[in-house]
């Protein structure tokens, strides 16, 4: 679904991404942690072609993002759902707008357009609002917005980055919760984000940045404490589990 | 794309135009000014070609004869003017019947004529050429040449009339096309600084639009068309003040200005040249702007 190869990013010659390499399979969640300046929004972004790396290899639902034209970034773009932190909703236009806006960019036949919005706003409970525009609703309702909006064209992949990051605990947890059944309905999810508390709940895999580097990928981990049997080569007591600690 | 078509464009760029309605406003207002002076040229322009065209049909040149030429001599030089290419009629004008029309064109100042004594007028041959002969100095040439013929004394053509106003519209071509253009550039000009402001205005759902998958097509769409607009209703704004100035003016002042042909206004296909024309510079004018901000 997912795969980098030895992708480097450089702001002004200064390496925001270091050799990156990883791959994520269909249907899978993934946490990127770290802390800040660590590089997993340039990750995001390049997963997104908002950037382009300066090294390396990426591949995204069999295209390729390193060597995709401005014409073809689009149409990658239709199959990844994005979730911004400050949720990127238009102050102007209603919920309802906002959330259609998405679908007509792809060109959705209007008669579809209000019963996909409609279905997409009841999933986030937020049907009720429709009328209403975004300063008018709480941080975790925008963000619920949001998460519609970039659900509404049914992605095979959702990108995150910290989309908990200005909401309180609550909000916090209804927008993971979100996540969590769109991965059930088999959406490939990746989240960018430094809120341990809901990554450690979660346990799903966790990849961790520092510095522009992936200095751990937790796949084997989640499948070991999937399976509550630990790798021949690896013990409990690994760096896997050290991640987990705050 | 499936989808939407020209009327998503067209309804999306109404829209624009009533979100920054007083920067439209002033645009379409400067537009229609120059648009005005365009227009006002090309009144100017296609009257005086049709004068000229008028003119060209009674393009004569006046071939005097020597006195006491036999009739075998005249009928000789009437053949020779005959053969001259681009000939259209060659009347023969004896001095008595010249006589005759100077005394029509002098009618009510008979007294100047009052001791003329003997006819001073020579016989004449009035000879009617093609219009070809307006340009480049072709009749010039042409009356060079018949002044050589044995037998001919003079020659007069109306270097006033057509040629002068041939050059006129020389110069109103060349120069109307010079001015044109530049008010072209100005259209131009106007329409990517109002389309570009409707772009910063709405920066923000235009990167939202390529953040969830618009294509470049599907974003620069409604601004080209809002540009096409604002030039076509400049273009007819203009149409509609030229018309009413037109149809105001004083007749005497028409008459004036149609001595030879009559002052018509614009003709349907000029009019449409205009508002297409007006429209494609919108058109240019917005790409100017679009092709800008989207890289």
């Amino acid at each position: 679904m997912i795969q980098l190869y030895r992708v480097t990013k450089y702001y002004e010659g200064v390496p925001a991404l270091r050799d990156i390499s990883f791959s994520v399979e269909k249907g899978e969640f993934v946490f990127v942690t770290g802390p800040s300046g660590a590089g997993k929004s340039t990750l995001l972004k390049i997963l997104f072609c908002a950037e382009r790396a300066d090294e390396g290899q990426i591949i995204i639902q069999g295209m390729n993002a390193h060597r995709l034209g401005p014409s073809g970034i689009p149409f990658l773009r239709r199959n990844i759902g994005f979730v911004f932190q400050d949720y990127k909703l238009l102050p102007h236009k209603t919920i309802y707008e906002n959330i259609a806006l998405a679908l007509k960019v792809v060109g959705t036949p209007y008669g579809e357009i209000e019963r996909r919005t409609y279905q997409v706003l009841k999933k986030v409970s937020m049907e009720k609002k429709l009328h209403l525009t975004p300063p008018k609703l709480s941080g975790g309702e925008q963000q619920r917005v949001a998460v519609a909006r970039a659900l509404v064209n049914e992605p095979q992949v959702l990108l995150a980055d910290e989309p908990t990051g200005s909401l309180d605990p609550q909000s916090g947890r209804e927008v993971f919760d979100l996540f969590r059944e769109v991965n059930m309905k088999g959406t490939t999810v990746l989240v960018a984000t430094h809120d341990w508390e809901t990554v450690r709940k979660m346990q799903r895999r966790i990849i961790t940045m520092e510095r522009g580097k992936v200095t751990d990928d937790g796949k084997r981990h989640v499948q070991w404490s999937l399976s509550l049997r630990p790798p021949a080569d690896e013990g409990p007591d690994g760096a896997a589990l050290r991640r987990g600690e705050p | 794309m499936k989808g939407y078509g020209l009327f998503y464009y067209i309804a999306e760029a109404f829209r624009g135009l009533r979100a920054n309605s007083l920067v439209n406003v002033l645009a379409l207002g400067t537009i229609t000014m120059i648009m005005l002076i365009v227009g006002f040229f090309l009144l100017v322009f296609f009257n005086l070609q049709s004068s000229v065209q008028v003119m060209g049909e009674r393009l004569e040149v006046s071939v005097y004869l020597k006195d006491g030429l036999t009739e075998h001599e005249k009928d000789f030089l009437l053949s020779r003017l005959k053969a001259e290419p681009g000939i259209r009629k060659v009347t023969y004008l004896s001095k008595t019947q010249a006589l005759e029309v100077f005394k029509e064109e002098l009618k009510g100042q008979e007294a100047l004529l009052e001791g003329l004594g003997e006819n001073p007028l020579p016989d004449s041959y009035e000879v009617n050429v093609d219009r070809s002969y307006a340009v480049g100095g072709r009749l010039e040439a042409l009356s060079n040449r018949f002044s050589g013929y044995p037998g001919v004394e003079d020659v007069s053509y109306g270097r006033h009339g057509a040629e002068v106003l041939g050059g006129l519209l020389r110069l109103i071509t060349y120069g109307g096309t010079a001015i044109a253009v530049l008010l072209g550039v100005s259209v131009v000009f106007i329409i990517s600084n109002s389309v570009r402001l409707a772009l910063y205005s709405r920066s923000q759902e235009i990167e939202l639009m390529q953040w969830i998958g618009a294509t470049r097509g599907f974003i620069q769409g409604p601004f080209l068309i809002e540009g096409m607009l604002l030039a076509m209703l400049g273009s007819i704004l203009s149409l509609g003040i030229l018309a009413g100035l037109y149809f105001a003016l004083p007749h005497e002042a028409a008459l004036f200005l149609s001595h030879t042909a009559g002052f018509e206004f614009l003709s349907l296909p000029v009019v449409a040249s205009m508002i297409a024309g007006g429209g494609l510079l919108g058109f240019a004018g917005g790409m100017v702007s679009v092709g800008k901000f989207l890289e």
